[in-house]
């Protein structure tokens, strides 16, 4: 999506919260392919649809019969429908452009993950992995549903002793929680189970094709494919999070897997021993990750958009902490949130952006820490790194300089220029093209209250926000950085929250009319120096004894002018 | 060019209406400066000879001239899916109509408290922005084209709204302003996201790239700006070694140009990531008014525009050479907007003149053309 003008360099790993996104009590969380629209399932059953780009509320899917907290989202593969499991045992979902429920089935178990076929635009069929039973494919139109092998029936070859750790090592597949994924293309599945094995299935005639055991046979907690398809990642209940390189082609795994296995019909391999054969052809094990000192527990670990960095959070009580790792394997960063539990995680699919979910409901926003390219701004102007000694040319202050060189074009004008050709973008170069992608939400705003028409910006502040939903996080314009701080006239209304304190400045702006041009000239005298004052990895807390000060003053003379 | 042109403040006539309340005269319908020399006419003659040396078949013929603004126009444009054409005015009025049978759909009147100086639709042609010097910004739901209700007034400029544009999604506006910022706001809500601090002297132009990645602006100060829209940063700056002002920006089809027309009768083809120019186009006179400039690709590639001579002119896009100029406008053409799908354009003219005018290719002239193919 970014035009190649935009700094290649800064592509790589968030560093700072730059702002938050606050609406009910959000749980659990999803990017669309494209990352243009966020999905978050709340404590309240309803889903919110974030438009990505504008930061607010794209859309609102919510239902009478929905009412459980929702564990897991999950979109299609073109972004029309919505998977959304919840406590109630449900599986619904939706159509996003018209917010309807297109199917819902109840389960006997709680989902505590639900995954959408990747292969079709329109899928009925989708992984649910329950709290404590094998994971199932379920078929949302019929309702049907097929229990997938959690493991291998020849046990006497059956992978290493359960690790003691292992709080289900008592084998018994139903009380089992396990983790299951759709590769890219949603031919096989991969389960993790009790017993630390990955099982490689084969999603239409459910059979076990072939079986890498885990070293350290710990509980599989997570299992992950990366976006392009080429790593997988579980984090066990070992404290490590291992990244397996695929081996299989994407096209076509399973029948790659299938001819694996009749070749090894030849040998004398038997039962678990086969498919452990068959399965050291199909994953390696490429990394581990763990923390060597605190050895602590890992949650919602996952793949960069481009699968150059893994993260991974601490899943410490009270802990807002994210680890990013390079490919590699080097720890690069530890981002420390607000002292809110962290929940869910997930990495944008094209930019250095991670979301989280905090306990307390609200959706925080990592992004890179930006650094002012001010040659940008002028391009005859060059930075330098540190002060250079500059010698002035011989007539440079001659009262009578020679005449200056006629300046040549060195641009041929006569140079066929393209102004239609477009590149594929190579990010989506698995976009079916004759798949139309739902990408953004029809922006069609709800008309003005005509009595408000003055206030209308006032409206959607934070403190009306019952009423005017579309707005619920005008609190953090200030916050950020991007934003100088005469952003947007909401803080105003949101700082009047304390009416004293904006009554005063009003006046004062009313006594001392400033000219115009002065104002903006302070505006931009400030700017980078507001971008400093933003809080760093705090919460929005910090705002209000960063941000305001500035902020109040411009903002005033902003309503100021329009009253 | 005037040397030290890019250094004249904000016309007197705009300063006074910043303390006068009732200002006479919309922004986009006045002159940048007052001294500016009568206009040329030998450059208009030199276009003549270059017109007959290369011109366009068929040529372009009027269409129809749709009356009915009581004073300057200040905009017209089709909607990106082709179906409407809309015109804005320096009599706070906002006209629609259909772009096939070119019928009046809709008149708002008055759609501001001030004169307009611009409009914008959405892709999909169901909303439609426009910029007044009443320093708001108006969204209009075209759901039903005939009766277009306000959804939401965009406060927030300090000064006259100038010039605005939906990105290609459609759930954004910029905008600029003679408060010399750019505006983004967010359609659904109405809110503003961000303020850039783009310029020292008035905002003449915002435009999105084919992706809404990018943003352009255009500005009196003699810069054009290229940011990048999701994070509000500065990505580029184009500038020439002299600097007149910019009046007009706008990004190719493709996104990867910037035509800019500046205040010394010149549209220059910029290659933005490059920071170089590629192309000059000149021939009209363009110097106090913000004129914009268009694309012309539904039957091979001009550049199109108005100019301060009274007529639109059309430039083949690779040779540079006027391949045609349209007469018939009384005044400066300061609206043009070529149709997206048909080739077809509609221009406007300032207060002697008052209309807008469609034209377009024969048919006639086409089917041959298309038969001897």
């Amino acid at each position: 999506m970014n035009a190649p003008i935009i700094d290649p360099l800064q592509g790589d790993f968030p560093e700072v919260i730059e702002e938050y996104l606050e609406h009910g009590n959000m749980k659990c969380i999803a990017f669309n392919r494209r990352g243009t629209l966020l999905a978050a399932g709340c404590a309240d059953g309803s889903c919110v649809i974030w438009d990505f780009e504008t930061k607010g509320v794209a859309k609102e899917l919510h239902d009478k019969d929905c009412v459980a907290p929702i564990t897991s989202v999950c979109w299609s593969k073109y972004g029309h429908q919505l998977l959304a499991s919840a406590t109630d045992k449900s599986l619904t979902l939706w159509n996003v452009l018209n917010g309807e429920k297109v199917a819902r089935i109840t389960l006997q178990q709680t989902t505590l993950h639900a995954r959408l076929h990747p292969g079709s635009s329109t899928p009925s069929l989708c992984l649910a992995c329950p709290l404590s039973s094998a994971p199932i494919l379920v078929d949302l139109n019929t309702g049907s549903s097929t229990v997938l092998p959690v493991s291998v029936s020849d046990p006497s070859n059956g992978g290493p002793a359960p690790h003691p750790r292992n709080k289900f090592s008592d084998g018994s597949p139903p009380f089992t929680p396990t983790a299951a994924t759709f590769n890219k293309r949603g031919d096989l599945i991969y389960v993790g189970n009790s017993k630390g094995e990955i099982l490689i299935v084969d999603s239409k005639s459910i059979q076990v094709l072939a079986m890498v055991p885990i070293s350290g046979g710990a509980v599989v907690k997570d299992i992950i494919f990366s976006r392009n398809g080429q790593y997988l990642l579980t984090n066990s209940n070992d404290r490590v999070i291992r990244v397996y390189e695929n081996l299989l082609p994407p096209k076509d795994a399973a029948k790659e897997l299938e001819a694996l296995n009749n070749n090894n019909n030849n040998n004398d391999y038997k039962g678990a021993m086969k498919l452990k054969v068959t399965g050291s052809k199909c994953l390696l094990l490429f990394r581990e990750f763990q923390d060597a000192v605190t050895k602590i527990q890992w949650k919602a670990p996952c793949f960069s958009g481009d699968g150059e960095w893994i993260v991974g959070a601490s899943a410490n009580k009270g802990e807002h902490k994210l680890y990013i790792w390079d490919r590699a394997g080097h720890l690069v960063k530890i981002l420390e949130g607000p002292k809110e539990a962290l929940i869910d995680l997930a990495w944008h699919p094209v930019h250095p952006v991670i979301v989280s979910v905090s306990v307390a409901g609200l959706v925080y926003i990592w992004a890179k820490d930006h650094i002012e390219n001010w040659s940008a701004f002028a391009p005859d102007f060059k930075e330098l790194e540190e002060n250079e000694e500059y010698v002035e040319r011989e007539d440079e202050f001659d009262l009578n300089p020679d005449p200056e060189p006629v300046k040549e074009l060195d641009i041929d004008q006569d140079e066929e220029v393209d102004i239609l050709a477009v590149e594929k973008d190579t990010a989506f170069s698995d976009s079916d093209a004759s798949q139309e992608e739902l990408i953004f939400l029809p922006a069609i705003p709800s008309p003005d209250e005509p009595e408000q028409q003055d206030k209308c910006i006032g409206s959607s502040s934070k403190l009306e926000d019952s009423n005017h939903s579309d707005s619920p996080f005008s609190v953090d314009a200030v916050q950020n950085p991007a934003m100088p701080t005469a952003s947007s006239p909401l803080e105003v209304v949101d700082n009047s929250a304390a009416e004293e304190a904006a009554a005063a400045t009003n006046m004062k702006r009313k006594r001392k009319p400033s000219v115009k041009g002065l104002e903006l000239q302070a505006e931009k005298g400030r700017k980078p120096i507001a971008t400093k004052a933003k809080p760093s990895g705090k919460s929005s807390k910090a705002k209000n004894k960063n941000g305001d000060g500035s902020a109040l003053e411009i903002e005033d003379d902003v309503t100021d002018d329009n009253l | 060019m005037q040397i030290g042109l890019n250094i004249i403040p904000i016309p007197d006539n705009a300063i006074n209406k910043k303390q006068n309340p009732a200002p006479t005269l919309p922004s986009k319908t006045l002159p940048l400066t007052s001294s500016s020399p009568a206009p040329m006419a030998s450059a208009a003659d030199a276009s003549g000879e270059d017109a007959a040396a290369a011109a366009i078949l068929p040529p372009y013929e009027l269409r129809a001239t749709l009356s009915g603004h009581k004073r300057a126009v200040s905009a017209a444009k089709f909607s990106p899916d082709g179906s409407l054409l809309a015109s804005a005015s320096a009599d706070k009025t906002l006209r629609i109509y259909s772009a096939h049978s070119l019928s009046l759909l809709a008149e708002l009147s008055p759609a501001h408290g001030e004169g307009i100086s611009d409009l914008a639709f959405s892709s999909d042609a169901r909303l439609l922005c426009s910029a007044s010097d009443d320093r708001s910004l108006r969204l209009w739901d075209l759901a039903a084209p005939g009766n277009p209700t306000l959804l939401k007034t965009l406060i927030g400029h300090t000064n006259y709204a100038f010039c605005c544009a939906f990105n290609p999604q459609s759930n954004l506006v910029a905008s600029g302003s003679f408060d010399e910022t750019v505006r983004v706001w967010e359609v659904r809500s109405g809110r503003c996201l961000r303020v850039l601090p783009a310029h020292s002297e008035p905002v003449t132009a915002v435009d999105f790239d084919r992706d809404g990645a990018l943003i352009v602006s255009g500005s009196y100060d003699g810069l054009c700006r290229v940011w990048d829209s999701g994070t509000g940063h500065c990505v580029k700056t184009l500038i020439d070694d002299e600097s007149p002002p910019v009046s007009f920006a706008k990004f190719s089809p493709n996104g990867k140009f910037v035509l800019a027309s500046t205040l010394d009768s010149t549209l220059r083809l910029w290659n933005y990531s490059a920071g170089k120019f590629l192309k000059i186009y000149n021939g009209h006179v363009n110097k106090k008014f913000c004129i914009p400039a268009a694309f012309s690709i539904t039957n091979g590639k001009y550049i199109v525009s108005g100019s301060e001579d009274n007529c639109v002119y059309l430039w083949d896009l690779q040779t540079r050479k006027i391949v045609q100029r349209l007469e018939g406008h009384t005044d400066t053409v300061i609206a043009v907007s070529c149709h997206p799908k048909e080739n077809m354009i509609a221009s406007g003219a300032l207060g002697n003149d008052k209309t807008v005018k469609v034209w377009v290719q024969k048919e006639e002239d086409q089917m041959i053309k298309w038969k001897s193919k």
